[in-house]
Formats: structure tokens, C-alpha cells, sequence
């Protein structure tokens, strides 16, 4: 395995926060049909660092991390991206917040199938009108192995290589955050391995933050820090996971 | 199932909506045209009845061919003394627009719109249905009367005397002696209708002792049958006729419907042209709607519905759509009607007044077409979804796919049969009109079809091509755009090829009208050496002194007036021309081919085209047998054969076969050329002078003519294009339709987009231009296939007059392209700014 480059932007200070949520609450609906999405939650994410986001269906974990990335706002208290607070951004400058600061890979659809996997993965950074960096595209690009392939369609790529096509484009533009979810959810054991494994090294050797949502214990077992939420709340905190504590915590969770 | 369809039809009611549009729009122009002719047809007809009341029998000369003979007016008092008969009238009429009223400022009244009329007064009311509304009837050599709404409209003031252009020449000092009223209402629509003494008629415009007709009133209790005979053994063996008042009003209409049918034939052919483009449309929108609901097909196969109930449940839907869009398109479509009306005055056809009539033909025939093109147009999208297997609903990214290489070859087939069928019927024998619409009609079918069919093959990479400057100005989202317009081939195909038909059409039109214009530009320049060419504005001809007032003043070097009448050759009726042969030879390049041109003084001679020496079997020196209406037979000897027949077309003889049989003595046309070294400027004092004398001549130089010929092509080309605009509008709703549905499809995608970072500018950027290039696709298709066309009509046109040349406005066209790229980033703006809308949350998330 190769090792990446350090990049010099970001590799921050550990405590340095890529982004936050302060008493954040979403609220659906009104009066006596009101429904906590969210409730009060207080969560920072420090860089550098590989946070999951678990909980039942129903915990606000996805609704969380749509709120963090700009994708939905909250009826409650502040999110942040580095020192921006969302709520102060216009729907463009949220845009181009999400262009510039923030990497996505979702479980599935996460191409566009009339552009080959290299323009997938300078997408965000053509759309800025900014030139990518060659050497880091190329060693992105050589570290998931795809090399060979990136002038063809995401229909003639397998699931696992859309996937890894996904996780290049979040990773090209170095980004201050990634948000994943439930990244490896259609993908069989060893090709979902394979792709958290390269997220996991690009956060301890590129120093990139990275969140993501799942609900398999063993996909959280690769982060840094697991965060479980239910009925809207953070309800635990677990660090240096692995399968069997994550499952644990889950299951603490149901009491 | 009933329920289904119609849940599905309200679900959907938004996606229908552009659908309906449509149809509506192609249903509208139906029956707008129908309203407008038989609302036409309608006022004429009451007109008609009007003119012949209280006719019960008229009687009137015959000949077998060219104008008949008139009566002797000592007949009108022998009739009036027959049994039964009250009284009888003799009818003198001048030609239309041979006899011009000047107006106080010495202009005359627009021959381009209706008509000037000219008749001698008739006393008796009963058969006469003109009265008098202030003065007194034109009883005197010199006097004229005018019916009050055209005095009104033209300032003619009842006392005051003017000139009156006749084929005689100018007349000064005509008094206006009563204004008249045709019935009560004096219904003219909007002509001119003069009166003139019986005298002074036969003087201006008959011949003396003669009348054109003779009106009879019966006695009411009298036996027309019994009277008709005592007419016929009066008039004998002088070929008369006698017809009563049904035959006449019966004639009498359909002169009129023969103008308002061909009319409403046209505007109806326009609007098949509509109706033809909506089917893409709507075959388009229904392809991808159902294509959307897959899923839900393919589960209600898997609980067991039948393929043929669902396949009737989608044309359930069409039919609802097509019911809907007729019920509202005859509502449109009278209005339509009114809009066509203003169109047509704002072009200087001025139409009367019509009712509103929506008859159960227009009612039938407009719900028939309006729901058989929605139906028709679904069939193929409905069984390709009810085909759909079962497990199709549990598996991601099934899509309904036809058979592709089954429609190609069909495709080609059918392209082959159309430019066939269209070079055969214009290229191979001749065809009766309707004849050739039809098959001309149903060739352009064809080869749009053809087209639509087979351009998919090429709609990736043309987009590519066309796209590829678009990425290289915009980036990303001119990549996008151009990957996304080529990306469902088929789709692409199907909505251009709604452009593609209107397009194509105008640019036909476009074509023919400039290669006429340059050849008849080329025809002036090279085979006509004529400075002055003078005629008037309806061929009813002038009198032989302009021709004579120029030859007498020496100023030109050579100079023919042009005489016209029918004859009989053989068993054929056509034309023959009294000409100056000599001075014509020196003017036109008549391409002689055999022979010589006679000099001026030779008589008996005649000057054929080559075509018509192949028909008579003649060679020069043969005689030809001519017979005239006076029934004076010539025989002719064929002088020369030419080749030339763009101007002077008809067979050339010279002045004294025309005086001998005492043919037609007024001109229809005069050519005059200038010595060497003469200028225009020079003659300029003659020609005015001339101009003043005889106001109702046009004398042109070759550069007006030139000019005139230009802007009537021009005027055509504004009317072909105003009635095309329909077909070319619905065709932007289709790409707008299309580009509205593939979002809907795209919804993720578009999602994801903006997920990472593509702004709401740059969303609607890539749309509108995504179907900017489906639109330039299709303007493509359009303009090649146009300009085949062209060339192929004008290639069928006789080579020396106006088929000389194909020329291809290339600016023209280019404007075309222009203009239909921004009508459709205008059809595509509400779409784009929708998508731009979409919540990136929700969008992501389906």
C-alpha cells in the first residue's frame, strides 16, 4: 500500500472542529402533532478525525447529517462548518459552500452516467471553474485502483467501482468535511470493506474529516469515534470502536 | 380499471396538460378554417340570392368558346310583349375594374381588394334590386351614380363631376348624379357598384344596339315553362339560352365558393400540418410518461391485469386527453378564426363580415381528428408498456426498449418510399392537382417519419458536434447539457423531429422563393433587353393609344403592344398574341430554333413554342387552321419555332390577323426599348405625361419589375410563414414538454448536482441549453430537408421561367436557426427554473 502525501492545507491541530451542531432541534409539524426529528443535539466533529452516526431508524442520524451539510435547516440553535454558521448563508452561498467545503458519497446514484469516472471526480472543481491538482488526482485515483478505468461510464463500472469513483471525487477536492451515508450499504462485505478502508487512510494520512452515517456495526468498527443517537438525542458516545463494542452500544440503545 | 385510468389521468393532469395544449392548438386551426369558409360561404350565398332576386328568367348568348356575342337589344322588347311576361330588362356590364372612378385627389381605389362594377341602371324594381338614396338615376350620356357606402368610403360627392378610366380611355367630366343602395342594406362587401345611363353603358363598354343579357319578370300567375319556350323560339337559332333564377343563384354561388373553398382548403392543409406535428408530441409524452411508470405497470401485471387491460387503460387515457383538447379546441378555434380574419386584413385581403357558423361537419370532424391523433399517436408507447414482464417492477433500471433495428429498417423504408413517391410526382407525368397534393402530401409524410426513425442513429454524435462548443464556453454545464441532449437518442430524435417538420416546410418555401426570385431576376437580365414594360393591374387590357402615343414619339428603338384572345386550334381552346414580331425579335431572345421571325410587314403568320409544334405535329411552313369567337377562321403559316417561352408565352401572330377578325383592339401588355445611348431620364417627361394620361397603366422598368416580382414572393413567404408559425409554436411546447418530463426523470441526478455544488444558474443553464441543442437537432433535420424540397420543386419547374436557378438563402436561414435557438430558450425557461427550484433534500432522497 502506498502512502499518501500529506496535504498542507488541512491537517489540523486535533481539536481544530471541521464542523459542529450546538442545540440543534428540527421540528416537523405543530402543536400536538409535532415530531422531534432532532432535539437539542450538541455534537462537534474535530478534524482529522473518522466519526460514525448510528441509531435505530427513526433517530434523526440521517436527518442530522443533512442538517450539518446544508442540505436542511434546523428549527433550533447553530450548525457550523469550520466558523460559518449555516444559518447565515443564502441558498447560493450554501451551494457553494457544499462545491467548496464538503465531500458527499452516498449509498447509491452517487454519478452522474453521462460523464466518464475522471470528470465524475473533478465535477465539483469544474463546476468551480477551478484546476484540479494532477498529482493529487492521480495518486487519489492510483490509491483506489482505478486508474485503468477512469474514461469509462458508471454503467460499464461494478457497484464496488462506483463506489471508489465516489470516494475519489469527495477526496479530489480535499474538502474540509466528507459526509457518507451509509456509503457501503449496496455493496457486498469485502468490496465495502475496501472502501471504508480507503476512507480510513485517507483520514489518518491526509488528515481528511470524515462523517458517516450507517447502521452496520462492523462499518462503524473503522472509525475513529461512534456517536448514537435515538429519538433525536445523542444518547452515547464510543471511542476506538470495534464490531463487537458498536453492537453493544446498539443494543444499549433498545433498553 | 376505469377507476385506474381515471386516478391516473388527475395524478398526471399536469403532464397531460402540455399534452392537451397541443392538440388543442393542432384541433383550433381545423376548426378555425372551417368556420372561416363556411361563414364565407354562408355570407355569399345570401349575397348570391340577392344579385339574382327577382329574376325569374334570364337569357343570355352562348358561345362554344371565349366571350360570347352579345344580343341584339331589339330583342328585350319582343320578349316584353310575349305572353306571361311583365316586363323584360337588357343587362349591360362593364369587366370588372375596366372602368375606374378618379377620386378628388387623382388616385384611384386599390384594384387589389374588391372589385369595381359598372352596370347600365335598370328602372324596374322588380328586377333591380338597386334604389335610390339621393339624387337622381344616371339617365344621360355623362352621368353615373355610385352605391353610397363606396361614395362614403371614397369621397365621391353627389354634383360634383370626375374622370372615369374606361377601355376607352379617360372620360372628364362625369357628374355624380345619385348615390344608390343595393337592398336595403346595400350589401357591397366592400365593392364599388356604379351605374351608368343603358346608353352611355353600350358607348364605354358595350357595343352599340347590344346587351350583354336580358332579365325577365314573369307574370305571377304566368307558366315559366311556356314562357321559357316562347324565349327559345324567339332567339331561335342564335345559340341562346334561357335559365331560370335557381340556375342563376346556383351559378351565381358557386363562383363565389370556388375562390372561398380553395381558401379553406389551404388554411386546412395548414392545419393538418399542425395536427401532424402535435402526434409527435403527444406519442412523445406518453413514451416517457409511461416509461416513468413502469414500476407500477409492471406490478399490476404481477397481481395479475392483463396486458390488453392495460394497454386499454393507457388509451383510456389518450382518449380522455383527446376529448378534452377537441371540446376546448372548438371553442379556441372560433377565436382562432377571428385572428385569422385580422391576419388576412393586415395582409390587405380584407374579408367581409361572416357569421359564426360551428356546423356538425366541423364539430365531427374536428372531435374525429382531435381524438384519433391522441389516440393514434399512444397506441405504440401503450403496448410497449403493457408488454412489460411482471419481474420488471421488483428489478432497478428496467426501461421499455422497442424493437430498435425493427423501427430503423422501417424507417429507411419508409424515407426510400417517400423521395420516391416525390420524385415521381414531380418529375414524372403530370398529375391532376388534387393528385399531386396527395401524393406530394403524403411523400413529405413519409420522409418525415422516415427521418424521425432513422435520425436517432445520428442524434449522439450530431449533439456532440453541435454541443461541443457549448463545453468549450461553458465547462461543466455545457458538457452536461450536450451529454444530456444526446443521451436517449430515441427521445431526442422524436422531439426534434416535431421542429424538424415546420422548419423544413418554411425552409422550402424559403428556397423556392428565392431560386423564382433569382431566376426571374436572371430571365430580366439576360433574355430581355426591354426598358419599359407597361400593363395594368388585371389584364383586362387599356386602350392600343398608350402604344400608339409612344411609337408616335420616336423616342424608342423598337416597341409592341400585346393583344390577346381565344381562339380555337383543332380541338384545343387557348390563347393567341397580336404582336409587333419585328420589334418583339429585337427586344426578347425567343431562342428560335427553326425559321425565321417575319418582319412586320408579312401577314398570316404565326410564331408557335416548340412544345406546342411537338403537340400539332408541325413543322415551319406547315398551316395551322385558327379559329376566332367572331367566327372568322386564319389560316396561319408557321414562320418559326422557338424555344423561349418565359415571356410572351402564348402562340405570336401579327396585328392584321387581329384586325381581320376583328379580335380584341385593346393591349394587355407594351414593351418598349430604348435607342443605344438613350437614358430613362431622358424619356422621364413622356413617361409621366403618359403615366397621368392613363392612370390605371403600370409602366415599369425591368429593376420595378424586378422589385415587384421580389415583394410579392416576400408577401407569399409572410403568408406561408404566418400559417406555419402554429406548427413551429406546438413543436417549442413539445421541447419544452419533453425537457419538463426528463426532469422529472432526473430528479436524483439533478439532486446530486446540486448536492455537490452546482448552482441553481448553473442548473437552468444546462437545461434551457439542453434543449437548445434537441432544437438546433431538429433545425437541422428541418433546413436539410427543406432545402431538398426546394430543390426538388424548383427543379420541377419549367426550366426558362422560373426554375432556372436553385439558390439557398443561407442568410435567410441562418436568421431561421437563430430565431428558433432563442424561441426555445424562451419554451425552455419555466422548465429550467423549476428544476433550479427543486429542493436538493427531497430530490436526493427519492
Amino acid at each position: 500500500m502506498t502512502v499518501l502525501d500529506p496535504s498542507p492545507a488541512r491537517v489540523g491541530a486535533s481539536g481544530l472542529r471541521a464542523a459542529s451542531a450546538l442545540g440543534v432541534s428540527k421540528i416537523h409539524g405543530r402543536g400536538d402533532t409535532a415530531v422531534h426529528a432532532l432535539d437539542d443535539v450538541h455534537v462537534d466533529f474535530a478534524e482529522g478525525q473518522f466519526t460514525a452516526i448510528m441509531g435505530p431508524s427513526g433517530s434523526g442520524k440521517s436527518t442530522l447529517m443533512h442538517c450539518l451539510a446544508g442540505l436542511d435547516t434546523v428549527s433550533a440553535g447553530q450548525v457550523l462548518i469550520g466558523d460559518t454558521d449555516l444559518s447565515t448563508l443564502s441558498e447560493q452561498q450554501l451551494t457553494l459552500l457544499r462545491r467548496d467545503q464538503v465531500g458527499f458519497i452516498f449509498q447509491a446514484f452517487n454519478l452522474i452516467p453521462t460523464l466518464t469516472a475522471q470528470e465524475n471526480i473533478t465535477l465539483p472543481m469544474d463546476l468551480a471553474g477551478v484546476k484540479p491538482d494532477q498529482g493529487w488526482l492521480d495518486k487519489v485515483i492510483a490509491t483506489v485502483g482505478l486508474a485503468d478505468r477512469v474514461a469509462h461510464r458508471p454503467s460499464e463500472l461494478s457497484g464496488g467501482q462506483q463506489q471508489r469513483v465516489a470516494v475519489s471525487r469527495a477526496l479530489a477536492s480535499r474538502p474540509r468535511i466528507i459526509f457518507a451515508d451509509e456509503p457501503t450499504g449496496n455493496l457486498d462485505t469485502a468490496t465495502g470493506g475496501e472502501i471504508l478502508d480507503f476512507m480510513r487512510r485517507a483520514v489518518r494520512e491526509m488528515g481528511q474529516t470524515i462523517v458517516m452515517v450507517t447502521h452496520d456495526p462492523a462499518a462503524a468498527s473503522y472509525s475513529d469515534r461512534v456517536v448514537f443517537l435515538a429519538d433525536g438525542r445523542v444518547v452515547g458516545e464510543l471511542c476506538e470502536p470495534t464490531p463487537d463494542t458498536v453492537f453493544d452500544g446498539l443494543k444499549a440503545l433498545g433498553n | 380499471m376505469i377507476r385506474l385510468t381515471i386516478r391516473n389521468i388527475v395524478a398526471h393532469k399536469a403532464r397531460l396538460a402540455m399534452t392537451t395544449l397541443a392538440v388543442v392548438l393542432g384541433v383550433s386551426f381545423v376548426v378555425a378554417s372551417f368556420v372561416l369558409s363556411d361563414g364565407l360561404r354562408s355570407t355569399f350565398n345570401d349575397l348570391s340570392e340577392e344579385i339574382t332576386a327577382g329574376i325569374d328568367l334570364e337569357v343570355r348568348p352562348t358561345s362554344d368558346f371565349g366571350e360570347p356575342l352579345p344580343l341584339d337589344i331589339a330583342l328585350v322588347d319582343e320578349i316584353a310583349a310575349l305572353d306571361g311576361v311583365n316586363n323584360a330588362v337588357g343587362f349591360v356590364e362593364a369587366d370588372e375594374n375596366s372602368v375606374q372612378p378618379v377620386k378628388a385627389d387623382g388616385t384611384t381605389i386599390s384594384t387589389t381588394g374588391p372589385p369595381q362594377l359598372m352596370g347600365g341602371w335598370i328602372d324596374d324594381p322588380a328586377l333591380s334590386s338597386f334604389t335610390i338614396v339621393d339624387g337622381t338615376a344616371p339617365d344621360e350620356l355623362g352621368e353615373f351614380s355610385m352605391d353610397r357606402d363606396a361614395a362614403a368610403r371614397n369621397g365621391f360627392v353627389v354634383g360634383q363631376s370626375y374622370d372615369l378610366i374606361t377601355p376607352l380611355g379617360v372620360m372628364e367630366g362625369f357628374d355624380l348624379v345619385a348615390t344608390t343602395s343595393f337592398g336595403d342594406n346595400n350589401t357591397t362587401v366592400g365593392a364599388t357598384l356604379m351605374h351608368v345611363s343603358l346608353d352611355q353603358a353600350q358607348t364605354l363598354f358595350g357595343t352599340a344596339g347590344t346587351v350583354d343579357s336580358i332579365g325577365v319578370d314573369a307574370e305571377p300567375a304566368a307558366d315559366l315553362t311556356a314562357v321559357t319556350g316562347d324565349i327559345q323560339s324567339l332567339v331561335g337559332n342564335t345559340g341562346a339560352e334561357v335559365i331560370d333564377n335557381a340556375t342563376l343563384t346556383a351559378e351565381q354561388q358557386a363562383e363565389f365558393n370556388e375562390g372561398i373553398t380553395l381558401v379553406g382548403n389551404v388554411l386546412l392543409g395548414f392545419a393538418i400540418v399542425s395536427l401532424f406535428v402535435s402526434i409527435f408530441i403527444i406519442y412523445n409524452t406518453f413514451a416517457i410518461v409511461l416509461g416513468q411508470r413502469i414500476r407500477e405497470m409492471a406490478l399490476l401485471r404481477a397481481i395479475g391485469a392483463e396486458a390488453r387491460q392495460l394497454r386499454r387503460s393507457v388509451l383510456g387515457e389518450a382518449l380522455a386527453v383527446g376529448a378534452v383538447a377537441s371540446a376546448i379546441g372548438l371553442g379556441t378555434g372560433i377565436a382562432l378564426a377571428q385572428g385569422l380574419t385580422a391576419l388576412f386584413a393586415a395582409l390587405g385581403a380584407e374579408l367581409p363580415s361572416y357569421p359564426v357558423i360551428l356546423g356538425p361537419r366541423t364539430i365531427v370532424i374536428a372531435v374525429v381528428l382531435g381524438v384519433g391523433a391522441t389516440v393514434a399517436s399512444s397506441i405504440l408507447p401503450a403496448r410497449a408498456a403493457a408488454s412489460v414482464p411482471p419481474i420488471a417492477g421488483m428489478r432497478d433500471g428496467a426501461t421499455v426498449s422497442g424493437s430498435t433495428r425493427r423501427r430503423l429498417g422501417f424507417g429507411i423504408l419508409l424515407l426510400t418510399a417517400g423521395l420516391t413517391t416525390g420524385s415521381y410526382a414531380l418529375f414524372g407525368p403530370s398529375l391532376p392537382t388534387l393528385g399531386l397534393v396527395a401524393a406530394l402530401g403524403s411523400a413529405a409524410v413519409a420522409v418525415f417519419v422516415g427521418i424521425t426513425l432513422t435520425s436517432r442513429v445520428v442524434a449522439r454524435p450530431l449533439t456532440a458536434v453541435l454541443g461541443w462548443p457549448l463545453g468549450q464556453m461553458m465547462g461543466p454545464v455545457g458538457d452536461l447539457a450536450t451529454g444530456n441532449a444526446g443521451r436517449n437518442p430515441r427521445r431526442t430524435a422524436t422531439t426534434a423531429a416535431a421542429l424538424m417538420v415546420g422548419l423544413s416546410l418554411v425552409t422550402t418555401g424559403y428556397v423556392v422563393g428565392e431560386s423564382v426570385k433569382s431566376s426571374v431576376g436572371q430571365l430580366l437580365d439576360e433574355s430581355i433587353s426591354a426598358d419599359y414594360f407597361i400593363g395594368d393591374s388585371n389584364e383586362s387590357g387599356f386602350s392600343a393609344a398608350v402604344a400608339d402615343d409612344l411609337l408616335s414619339s420616336g423616342q424608342f428603338a423598337a416597341l409592341t403592344g400585346e393583344r390577346v384572345d381565344e381562339v380555337r386550334i383543332g380541338s384545343r381552346v387557348s390563347e393567341l398574341s397580336a404582336v409587333d414580331l419585328e420589334a418583339l425579335d429585337q427586344m426578347i431572345d425567343l431562342d428560335v430554333r427553326a425559321g425565321f421571325i417575319p418582319d412586320r410587314d408579312a401577314t398570316n403568320v404565326i410564331v408557335v413554342h416548340q412544345d406546342l409544334a411537338a403537340e400539332l405535329g408541325v413543322e415551319v411552313g406547315d398551316a395551322i387552321a385558327v379559329e376566332f369567337v367572331s367566327g372568322f377562321t386564319a389560316s396561319l403559316e408557321v414562320a418559326a419555332i422557338r424555344a423561349n417561352g418565359a415571356m410572351f408565352p402564348r402562340p405570336l401572330v401579327p396585328d392584321q390577323v387581329f384586325d381581320d377578325a376583328g379580335a380584341s383592339t385593346t393591349d394587355v401588355f407594351v414593351a418598349a426599348v430604348l435607342p443605344d445611348g438613350v437614358t430613362t431620364e431622358q424619356v422621364a417627361p413622356l413617361i409621366e405625361e403618359l403615366q397621368a394620361t392613363y392612370p390605371q397603366i403600370s409602366i415599369d422598368t425591368p429593376s420595378e419589375v424586378k422589385d415587384q416580382v421580389n415583394s410579392e414572393i416576400d408577401g407569399a413567404l409572410l403568408v406561408l410563414n404566418a400559417l406555419l408559425a402554429l406548427a413551429v409554436i406546438i413543436a417549442l411546447i413539445g421541447i419544452a414538454n419533453t425537457l419538463a418530463l426528463s426532469v422529472y426523470e432526473r430528479t436524483r441526478e439533478l439532486g446530486l448536482l446540486r448536492a455537490v455544488g452546482m448552482t441553481r444558474r448553473q442548473t437552468r443553464r444546462m437545461l434551457r441549453w439542453e434543449a437548445v441543442l434537441v432544437a438546433l437537432f431538429g433545425a437541422a433535420l428541418g433546413v436539410a430537408t427543406g432545402v431538398v424540397f426546394g430543390w426538388g420543386a424548383v427543379s420541377a419547374l419549367p426550366d426558362d421561367t422560373f426554375g432556372a436557378t436553385v439558390t439557398v438563402p443561407v442568410v435567410q436561414l441562418g436568421v431561421l436557426v437563430a430565431l428558433a435557438t432563442v424561441a426555445t430558450l424562451v419554451a425552455a425557461w419555466l422548465p429550467a427554473r423549476r428544476a433550479g427550484r427543486l429542493n436538493v433534500l427531497d430530490a436526493i432522497s427519492q
